[in-house]
């Protein structure tokens, strides 16, 4: 095989090279689910979409205690990537679509703070845990409410 | 766009068309993507199965590899691996048909891709996941994924309350919190040969693929590569539910095939259409209705 040809074969394996250990990269570093990001650890471990899961809560003014929110169905697009990836920029994402909702409901937000969560299970018993992946928090400017 | 510079003018003959109809059909039964490229995608691959000329052009698979890619990013993270491997299949039909020898290229991309995408599986289930090796993935997996309710029953030797049962067993307590009496886990001996066999067989199975599609291979070496990738995709696509992975895996397997190897090249098809019949017929939850009527 000439060496043009021999480039033209191997150009789609080097990008899938690439990609894999950016993935596995990601997923050490950054908590980039394994199952996602094109480093083809599906069905390989339990960590994906089935067992993490987001939490919001939401500080208003003048209220002390933080109040948790479901994920709105306008949300869930925002919530799953930032399951998959809890990122600063899929986190942040989230945060705002929950300020935006809830300004449109005329409520008052100070701050967003999310968790994202992941369930383990222990080797033998299978008895599951959950452990925190990420914590953020986003605070709302004031003069924007 | 598609003009003739676009069309290969090979001195092998390029792959054969088989191949691309095949991954421009599954294109077709797996529309994928947001509303901005999803209804280009399906225009490109349907004119591809319509018009020899736009099915054979390098115009086409390069449009359709950057459509893929596209929907990878608009769509980041959630994209599943074999969109990944989608995209660069496309690209690698897109540089074979440009050059003089399509065919031969082609051969070593998809045995190279299909080596890789093995080799990256292996990885992760041995040196990377901390819970498939000791069998807790298809442990829980069985128990808690609806999609694979069926096979637990059928397979696993649970009954549906027992499954039931295990389910709620594995639902997380907060911190500190016990239940009294509550249910305890069941996993009948079938249920840990079931998990056993596809924990092990899976990471050899793959571990096999990989070394044969990666290593230069000849003679009856060639044929033991074909049986184990045939063999992976009728058994995994059976109870996996990822009918695009299988065909596009089968379609790479098929680039190696000549047109001599006629019982081989009618292996792959088959197995590309057994793999449809499986997205498309419920048969395990058939296969369980008729042993409760037997």
């Amino acid at each position: 095989m000439h060496k043009e040809e021999r480039g033209r074969a191997w150009i789609p394996a080097i990008v899938l090279i690439a990609v894999a250990l950016t993935q596995i990269v990601l997923a050490r570093t950054a908590a980039l689910s394994p199952w996602k990001g094109g480093g083809f650890g599906m069905f390989a471990t339990t960590d994906g979409m089935a067992f993490r899961y987001v939490r919001v809560f939401v500080v208003r003014p003048e209220h002390s205690e933080e109040e948790e929110l479901d994920i709105a169905p306008s949300q869930t697009d925002a919530a799953a990537r930032a399951q998959l990836f809890p990122s600063d920029t899929m986190l942040n994402r989230l945060a705002l679509a929950v300020v935006k909702r809830e300004r449109r409901y005329n409520r008052l937000v100070s701050a967003i703070r999310l968790e994202v969560w992941r369930t383990e299970f222990t080797t033998g018993s299978l008895e599951a845990t959950d452990r925190p992946l990420r914590v953020f928090t986003l605070h709302v400017d004031k003069s924007r409410d | 766009m598609w003009t003739k510079a676009g069309i290969s003018s090979t001195s092998d003959s390029g792959p054969d068309d088989i191949v691309l109809r095949l991954t421009a059909l599954g294109l077709l039964l797996r529309p994928m993507g947001p509303w901005e490229v999803r209804p280009i995608i399906l225009a490109i691959a349907g004119m591809s199965l319509l018009l020899p000329r736009v099915l054979r052009a390098s115009a086409t698979w390069y449009a359709l590899a950057g459509l893929v890619a596209v929907r990878i990013v608009v769509d980041w993270p959630l994209s599943d691996n074999h969109i990944y491997l989608l995209a660069y299949w496309c690209l690698a039909l897109a540089l074979a048909l440009g050059t003089v020898n399509g065919q031969r290229i082609l051969n070593t991309s998809s045995r190279l891709l299909i080596g890789l995408v093995f080799l990256m599986a292996v990885v992760w289930k041995v040196a990377l996941s901390p819970d498939y090796l000791d069998g807790r993935f298809f442990r829980v997996t069985f128990i808690t994924d609806e999609r694979f309710a069926t096979s637990a029953l059928l397979f696993g030797g649970l009954t549906e309350s027992q499954l039931d049962g295990n389910r709620e067993y594995l639902w997380p307590l907060p911190d500190g919190a016990e239940i009294l009496d509550g249910p305890a886990l069941v996993e009948p001996h079938a249920f840990r040969i079931m998990v056993a066999l596809l924990t092990w067989g899976g990471v050899i199975g793959e571990a096999l693929i990989a070394a044969t599609f990666l290593l230069s291979l000849a003679g009856w070496n060639l044929a033991v590569r074909h049986l184990l990738l045939l063999t992976f995709c009728a058994v995994t696509y059976a109870l996996a539910p990822v009918a695009g992975f299988g065909w596009l895996l089968l379609t790479m397997g098929l680039v190696s095939c000549t047109k001599e190897q006629r019982l081989l090249r009618g292996a792959y098809i088959s197995t590309w259409l057994l793999v449809l019949l499986y997205s498309e017929i419920p048969w395990a939850e058939v296969l369980k209705d008729w042993l409760r009527v037997v």
